[in-house]
């Protein structure tokens, strides 16, 4: 990664370095026109071996300093231009085909490569998370199926208790009136054979009394003759 | 007591009786005597009672008997009390006159009353246990109130109850 980003600063650097290199002799063929007429008189006088009369009256010299006059071409630059852009093209180009373009491409390739896994990482991850989703909602259910169950099983365990507390209680309530009934009729009974004995005890002295009175020797002595007559004729 | 000691006072009372020759008379006596002191429990207890010296037990027999049974009678009970076998007497006088009856070839009947039997009425009743039985018997009477009327015989372990106390109690179950 560091060495991808250093390519692609070195690009720009290097057309950089080309541009100022090579600006001197660009800018020389576009000098001012006093110059050019003192560089041509210049050159002129020394080979007219200063003669400046004899220089400026030579039609040769002359045209020379008018073309200083004449506009360059709005078009056609000039031909040291075009060799010294040309090269920096060149140069640039090679430049950039040999490590501007690589390094460029690498960046992009890399760039797509990690987009590519980041996508495929988010992808993995979407599906991770649906995954554990599914999971969860697949728990969430089996929880609630549970919870239901419990819920089921907790109502049915009430109703079970609650049945067999009112079972419980009506057998409870039966065996209570059953004794209660029958501790009532023991009682009744009980009282009406005591009331009965009691009323038997006071017939039966009432009885025993008059029997006693009316016992003198004459009934005594038929009550013992009758017995013997029973005795004897009893024989079984 | 042990029955034997029961049985040879006993064949003891029964020996002297007979050698005196008055054994029905002192066979009776005996056997109102005993019946006397099952109806009357201080009687019996005074006459039992070891803290009370022999001589003051036989003394209270001499004065209760006195004039009333025969010497033999008066004897025989003192003798018995002296010895201590008071509360065994009414026992002793039951083995005798089964004793006495066995010497007869007859069985005791017991004839509870609330009224003592005429002769003619012991005879017809002797007969008439004869007759259901087949047993001869010799009838001796207890003078019990609480029967109120009629009679009850025991021969052996066999009764035969026509007492008005009975009926009472017939009475009285039905009730219940």
């Amino acid at each position: 990664m560091r060495n991808r980003r250093t390519r692609l600063l070195a690009a720009p650097l290097f057309a950089l370095l080309g541009i100022v290199a090579f600006a001197g002799p660009a800018s020389a063929s576009g000098e001012s026109v006093g110059s050019c007429m003192a560089h041509h008189l210049d050159e002129a006088v020394e080979h007219n071996n200063g003669d400046l009369h004899a220089t400026l009256a030579d039609h040769h010299v002359q045209d020379e300093l008018e073309k200083c006059f004449e506009a360059p071409s709005p078009i056609l630059p000039e031909i040291n231009e075009v060799i010294w852009g040309g090269a920096a093209f060149l140069i640039l180009f090679v430049l950039m085909v040999k490590k501007g373009f690589p390094a460029v491409k690498g960046a992009m390739d890399a760039r797509a490569e990690k987009i590519r896994n980041d996508l495929d990482a988010a992808e993995q991850a979407r599906t991770d998370a649906q995954a554990v989703q599914a999971d969860y909602e697949a728990r969430l259910a089996d929880a609630k199926a549970e919870a239901s169950r419990l819920i089921d099983e907790a109502r049915g365990a009430a109703d079970r208790v609650k049945t067999d507390l009112e079972a419980s209680h009506e057998a409870a309530m039966a065996d209570l009136r059953t004794r209660a009934t029958a501790d009532i009729e023991s009682s009744r009974t009980q009282a009406i054979a005591g009331l009965r004995a009691e009323v038997a005890e006071i017939a039966l002295g009432a009885a025993e009394r008059v029997v006693q009175s009316s016992l003198d020797a004459d009934v005594q002595g038929r009550l013992i003759d009758a017995y013997i007559d029973e005795v004897a004729g009893d024989n079984g | 007591m042990a029955d034997s000691r029961v049985t040879g006072y006993a064949d003891a009372l029964f020996a002297v009786a007979a050698a005196e020759g008055d054994l029905a008379t002192v066979e009776d006596e005996l056997f109102r005597f005993a019946q006397a002191l099952r109806s009357n429990e201080q009687l019996s207890s005074t006459l039992a009672d070891q803290g009370v010296p022999a001589s003051r037990r036989q003394q209270v027999v001499e004065d209760l008997l006195g004039g009333k049974a025969s010497a033999t009678t008066t004897a025989l009970v003192s003798m018995v009390v002296g010895a201590g076998r008071a509360a065994d007497l009414p026992a002793i006088v039951d083995a005798l006159v089964e004793r006495s009856a066995a010497s007869r070839n007859k069985s005791v009947a017991t004839v509870r009353s609330a009224v003592d039997l005429t002769a003619d009425q012991r005879d017809r009743l002797a007969s008439a246990i004869n007759t259901r039985t087949g047993r001869d018997v010799e009838i001796k009477v207890v003078i019990d109130p609480t029967v109120l009327g009629g009679v009850v015989t025991e021969i052996g372990d066999d009764i035969i109850d026509g007492s008005v106390r009975r009926r009472l109690n017939q009475l009285r179950e039905s009730f219940r």
